[in-house]
């Protein structure tokens, strides 16, 4: 007892020292690349059970969501029509002044296999990793490449896995555009709740369900290391809070993190994507 | 003692991967259940707290390097808890059925708030109070909740990988 006891202080005083690069981090990557192929496993077998009972517990509520979803689908067919338009205008732009896309990362398909396994991260797992060509700190989305919705963030990386970061976690962060307004912030992980966007100019006018898009600053310290228009969430009310210096709003997040199951890794490098 | 060794290393991977995927899915009010800690209780209740230190220790070790938190606060927690289980349980006498099920859920309440301590000394966790305080109380009457499913099972798995006496005349 008393030696398990050392050996654990001795680990945890050891890890705090040595961080990523010591031996600790190297058997941490080790667990993690024997686990993935067993959560991959389980997963597989599992998934369409899960998503059974969970369509039983949402039965109640499929037949308004899918009139919703129909009456979506047909007001976006007509705003398709009106964004390829403005779309060929934007080509057309660009190639006139001679600018091309500043980034356009190529991306790697993913599939998420596991959760994290503690109540106080956020994380999930992929079965894509550094043999596919996936590093830490390159985003994550869902969605396409030409539409795409930010879910988090590389952290940790085995051979054929890695570990994401969602935006729910606590330490995430990025800068941030609030769509209509143009109002730049910092929105942060709540856990469960939804994120947290800081730094608003008082008295701006907010809509409702108003998009919020990624940009490319750094944010709490960090490089910035996502690409400038990802969709990450709306809107969904502004915080009261008696504050002069700045405004907070709540952002529920696009990506619906309890269905996950398809994600993009975009190949950027920290520090080199462009506003 | 091989097999015993071999038990112990396939219930605690079973347990991870549970709760890394299908628990992960089935979540009570935003939490799921610390099933290392179940495990850790229930082996400390019908072993003794040498065995449930043991076990503790190797489960939270696991656990932390998965996580991408400082290793060794779980492998700590769950060494002091399966030990201190097991302590408790050699001075409680009582044939009430539910007697595992109080445990578990009064064991994973403390395990998970001494892990909130500590992390928190540490500096490693950036939580509100009250979703610490809703971690405790739904990861403990989750763990209670599914102790009638697991007890069962691991008591069957443990008494069959007993090593056997031999008395000799």
């Amino acid at each position: 007892m008393v030696v398990l006891v050392s050996v654990s202080l001795a680990v945890i005083t050891l890890d705090y020292r040595q961080g990523q690069s010591g031996p600790l981090a190297g058997f941490g990557r080790t667990a993690r690349a024997a686990m993935a192929p067993l959560q991959e496993a389980v997963t597989t077998v599992t998934r369409p059970i899960g998503s059974f009972f969970s369509g039983l517990a949402h039965l109640p509520s499929l037949a308004e969501e899918n009139q919703r979803l129909k009456d979506e689908l047909a007001a976006a067919n007509a705003q398709s029509e009106t964004t390829a338009f403005v779309q060929q205008q934007y080509r057309d732009l660009l190639a006139l002044v001679g600018l091309r896309e500043s980034l356009d990362p190529t991306s790697v398909p993913a599939v998420v296999i596991a959760n994290g396994v503690s109540n106080f991260e956020w994380t999930v797992t992929i079965d894509k990793g550094s043999a596919d060509g996936i590093a830490p700190n390159m985003p994550v989305v869902a969605g396409t490449a030409l539409s795409p919705l930010l879910v988090g963030i590389v952290v940790e990386t085995t051979e054929h896995s890695a570990d994401v970061q969602l935006m729910l976690d606590r330490d995430w962060s990025a800068a941030a555009k609030l769509g209509t307004s143009g109002e730049a912030g910092e929105v942060q992980g709540q856990g469960d709740a939804d994120l947290r966007m800081s730094l608003v100019t008082p008295g701006t006018e907010i809509a409702g369900n108003e998009a919020v898009f990624t940009l490319a600053y750094q944010a709490s310290g960090r490089p910035g290391l996502y690409p400038a228009g990802l969709l990450i969430g709306q809107v969904s009310r502004t915080v009261p809070y008696d504050n002069s210096i700045e405004e907070f709003v709540d952002v529920r997040p696009a990506v619906d993190f309890a269905t996950l199951q398809f994600v993009l890794v975009l190949q950027t490098r920290a520090g080199e994507v462009a506003p | 003692m091989l097999r015993r060794v071999l038990t112990v290393a396939a219930v605690i991977i079973t347990a991870l991967l549970l709760q890394s995927t299908i628990f992960a899915q089935i979540k009570l009010l935003g939490v799921r259940p610390e099933l290392l800690y179940l495990v850790t209780i229930v082996i400390a209740i019908l072993e003794g707290p040498q065995e449930g230190a043991v076990v503790g220790f190797a489960g939270g070790m696991m656990q932390d390097f998965l996580l991408n938190q400082p290793k060794g606060i779980t492998a700590l927690t769950l060494t002091l808890l399966g030990y201190a289980v097991g302590m408790a349980r050699q001075y409680i006498v009582s044939p009430s059925p539910l007697l595992p099920t109080f445990l578990v859920a009064a064991g994973t309440a403390a395990g998970i708030a001494f892990y909130e301590v500590v992390s928190f000394l540490l500096g490693q966790l950036d939580q509100p109070l009250s979703y610490s305080v809703k971690v405790i109380v739904l990861t403990a009457l989750y763990n209670a909740v599914l102790t009638p499913i697991f007890y069962p099972l691991l008591r069957r798995l443990f008494e069959g990988s007993r090593p056997q006496r031999v008395v000799r005349f």
